[in-house]
């Protein structure tokens, strides 16, 4: 089990490393991106295992955000950067990417489908997926954002 | 964050006050807002929020002894800087500038911002760091490219994808991503791009399926288009929104939301071309 949220943790810290280039970070940003990331992703793989919490998505990504959203007001005067360039890059991991085209997907197949059930259907998986994607980036935001907001002090100064 | 060439922005100025240097003897108005309103469109374009943008203006301006106001639009920035007591007014319109992505100039000109109000710089000195910043911001493409292939590779793993579709994703991401560098340098529409790349990494993440070599190809298909998707443009999006700026919200959702819409016209493409269902 241990071994598993370990494996969880590197895969994240390489894909939060990866993702973040992309965006071109800082170059010293990028060990604090993946060591938010990696205690992130695998903080909320934690919440949503059967084994432990078996938490919904959402709440699960809203309490990992905030946890990370705190470590990471903490991290970034240290990094000497603001605190979104750790954050965002080490949030992208956790981004709904597969609900978000599979709403679409959803939505392209409403159109192509021609009897009433298969409308619903596809209707359904428009809606499921899309509002799953909306409340995932929700709380994502809202949980990382929280920490800024309390420790303005810190969060704002950082680059000082 | 649209067109991936740099152009020049550029500033409006309305002139109100015709003095060239200010009474009390400091920098004159004028000066200090076209100096502001080139940085925010730099922040901004460079993908700020604007809660940032706003702190990091009225930080230089406090700094320098004037006053600034400021209006947010998605690609405009309205700056208004005066000198409290006085009525001499200057304000500047400038375009966003259209850029890449870049947290290294965001954390740049935040640390920018705060060498004008610690250290007391002079206004030439901080003129002279501005355009230091936007010039040096320089990457090396080759290494994004093997980063962001890795990084796909792994998150196909997070996924539950076994090692032959942890190879097919990355392959599938290396193609994909290289053929976004290479149209992006040639100045193609970005839309166009995320249509073209998914399509692309769909269709090369079909391997799986079409060879049945994996145990779990539809996971492969799955993640093999992930690097397109617009993680920052969402973010700051409901960053905004959480601040209040409805308008920049909203427009740096539906620019998302297009990336996102071309992104899934190609993946569908693809795998109709391949014959692969999703549902």
């Amino acid at each position: 089990m241990i071994l598993q949220i370990l494996q969880d943790a590197l895969f994240a810290a390489i894909a939060a490393i990866g993702f973040a280039a992309i965006s071109r970070p800082p170059r010293r940003a990028y060990l604090y991106c993946a060591i938010i990331a990696a205690v992130g992703h695998s903080t909320r793989f934690i919440m949503m295992h059967e084994q432990f919490f078996s938490m919904n998505i959402v709440l699960a990504t809203f309490l990992a955000s905030f946890f990370v959203g705190s470590l990471a007001v903490f991290l970034s005067p240290v990094a000497r950067t603001p605190a979104e360039t750790c954050l965002f890059p080490a949030l992208l991991p956790m981004i709904p990417g597969i609900y978000a085209y599979k709403s679409f997907g959803g939505l392209a197949m409403c159109i192509f489908g021609n009897d009433e059930s298969s409308f619903s259907h596809y209707f359904y998986l428009f809606a499921q997926n899309g509002l799953t994607c909306l409340f995932i980036l929700l709380g994502m935001v809202i949980g990382a954002t929280i920490p800024i907001f309390i420790f303005k002090k810190v969060s704002f100064q950082a680059t000082r | 964050m649209y067109p991936a060439t740099a152009e020049m922005s550029m500033s409006m100025m309305t002139k109100i006050s015709d003095t060239a240097v200010s009474p009390t003897g400091g920098l004159c108005s004028r000066e200090l807002c076209r100096f502001l309103s080139r940085y925010g469109a730099w922040l901004l374009g460079s993908g700020a929020t604007c809660i940032r943008l706003e702190k990091n203006m009225k930080r230089i301006a406090d700094a320098y002894g004037k006053e600034v106001e400021l209006t947010v639009m998605p690609r405009h920035i309205h700056v208004t800087v005066y000198e409290p007591g006085r009525n001499d007014m200057t304000t500047a319109i400038s375009s966003v500038q259209a850029t890449a992505i870049s947290f290294n100039i965001n954390t740049m000109l935040s640390r920018l911002s705060w060498e004008v109000a610690d250290r007391k710089i002079s206004f030439a000195e901080a003129e002279r760091q501005f355009e230091q910043i936007i010039t040096s911001d320089t990457q090396n493409r080759w290494l994004v490219l093997l980063l962001v292939t890795l990084a796909n590779a792994s998150f196909c793993r997070l996924f539950g994808g076994d090692a032959v579709a942890m190879a097919i994703v990355a392959i599938a991401t290396a193609a994909g991503y290289y053929l976004k560098q290479l149209l992006l340098g040639r100045g193609a529409d970005v839309r166009v791009v995320f249509l073209v790349c998914s399509f692309v990494s769909s269709i090369l993440g079909a391997t799986d399926s079409l060879f049945s070599i994996g145990a779990t190809p539809e996971i492969a298909i799955g993640t093999s288009v992930l690097y397109l998707v617009p993680g920052i443009p969402f973010l700051n999006s409901f960053s905004d929104m959480l601040y209040r700026h409805y308008i920049c919200a909203y427009s740096r959702f539906a620019d998302a939301v297009v990336l996102t819409a071309c992104l899934s016209t190609g993946l569908c493409a693809g795998m109709s071309l391949m014959h692969v269902g999703m549902f």
